[in-house]
């Protein structure tokens, strides 16, 4: 009932969106032509190593040739994940595939002890499909950055590094990820110091505050999961043992059911706090980048060849 | 290092349809329809014999909206290799049918 709640307004919200998105008439703007399989496979094609940018082309070649509707969304979903498996994996596609088992295993390993603990019936089902969603949607976002040309290896790196400094800081062993025993500068570094510092050296880096934001999106992004999966595992070993949580329930089912659900509302805010104080480090940069005189900067014009989108 | 793994049986009948005409440019939605393939194994397969060497492709000019298309056909070494395949499958078949017939 109360997971009814929380589910109908969040699939109304879904069909509100939709909707306005198929009214918008800027997606027209390509022809009618631009559907949802020629998007796919543009998505797809997007994250093939360079040196089969040609087969990509080749299959945008064939789809242009298929008219019925069904056997063009046959197509592209073949397509698609032929791209994705297509050896050699590009940067992109490394990227993707990194992503998707790291928040798998996550969400796998959430479900799993949804279903050990029982916590299904009071809304843990529920609280799996938001996940899901959540997730998937951030994964989405996260395929769209890594096309981008100089974003897929320094954002990885980047969200690698935020993510082992706010381990290193609060501490490495699961007790302490489950129960943190923080002080304000541990704070400091993990959620402004560090995510600022990969925004600003991503820009410096690239010499380009738009390319710089990119990366700390995706690093933001990359090091939520990672701490969200590490964060996952903790409670999955420690269960509900240690000492007790302050705002913890007094079952077992409950300090569970308390604990892989502060995991998820880590995981949004973590996404949300180190890409805006990323970008806010980019921005930074950037403004330094335009007031140095050029020349003085490390030299990196294209870091990584361009990829056809 | 390229692996030169024996061809899986889509990647045999996908030679066997372009052998059937080896101075025909293919398309690949028309191979995949052929063979009976869908295009998740189509293009892994075409990528794989043209890596071998024993594809060739070109490019068809667009036609008004429409982007160019993609060509394939054998190469002399793709069509000297379905020439073994054959062979090699003739003369597998020849014993197993001499012992049908010696069983009989």
């Amino acid at each position: 009932m109360l997971g009814g709640l929380f589910f109908v307004p969040m699939v109304g919200l879904l069909g509100i969106l939709i909707a306005w998105y198929r009214r918008d008439p800027r997606r027209f703007l390509d022809g009618p032509t631009e559907d949802a399989p020629l998007r796919l496979m543009r998505w797809a094609i997007g994250l093939l190593a360079p040196q089969r940018a040609e087969w990509g082309q080749a299959m945008l070649g064939e789809l242009g040739c298929i008219e019925d509707r069904i056997r063009r969304t046959r197509f592209a979903l073949g397509c698609a994940s032929a791209a994705l498996v297509l050896p050699p994996w590009g940067r992109a596609a490394t990227g993707v595939w990194a992503m998707i088992l790291l928040a798998a295993g996550a969400i796998g390993l959430y479900a799993g002890m949804a279903v050990h603990y029982g916590l299904g019936g009071g809304g843990g089902w529920i609280a799996v499909s938001i996940l899901t969603v959540f997730v998937l949607g951030v994964l989405l976002g996260a395929s769209a950055l890594v096309r981008r040309p100089g974003v897929a290896l320094p954002g990885l790196l980047g969200g690698l590094f935020i993510a082992v400094i706010f381990l290193t800081v609060s501490g490495f062993t699961f007790l302490d990820q489950i129960l943190p025993n923080t002080v304000g500068w541990h704070r400091l570094v993990q959620v402004i110091a560090v995510p600022f510092l990969v925004g600003a050296v991503g820009t410096w880096w690239s010499r380009d505050p738009i390319i710089g934001k990119r990366i700390v999106r995706l690093a933001a992004i990359t090091a939520s999961l990672g701490l969200f999966a590490y964060t996952t595992i903790a409670v999955a070993v420690i269960g509900g043992g240690g000492p007790p949580d302050q705002d913890g329930g007094f079952t077992l089912r409950g300090t569970i059911s308390d604990r892989i659900g502060n995991n998820m509302v880590l995981l949004g805010f973590t996404i949300l706090v180190f890409a805006t104080i990323g970008w806010g480090g980019a921005a930074a940069a950037g403004r330094l980048l335009r007031c140095t005189p050029a020349g003085t900067g490390p030299v990196t014009s294209n870091p990584v060849p361009p990829q056809e989108a | 290092m390229q692996r030169n793994r024996p061809p899986s049986p889509q990647a045999i009948n996908v030679l066997r349809a372009l052998a059937a005409d080896p101075a025909r440019w293919r398309y690949g939605y028309d191979l995949a329809t052929e063979v009976h393939l869908k295009s998740g194994s189509l293009y892994p397969i075409l990528v794989r014999l043209a890596d071998r060497g024993l594809l060739e492709t070109s490019w068809e000019p667009g036609v008004g909206s429409r982007p160019p298309r993609h060509l394939y056909r054998l190469t002399g070494d793709g069509r000297d290799f379905v020439a073994a395949l054959t062979a090699a499958r003739a003369d597998r078949t020849v014993p197993a049918m001499h012992n049908r017939w010696s069983e009989a």
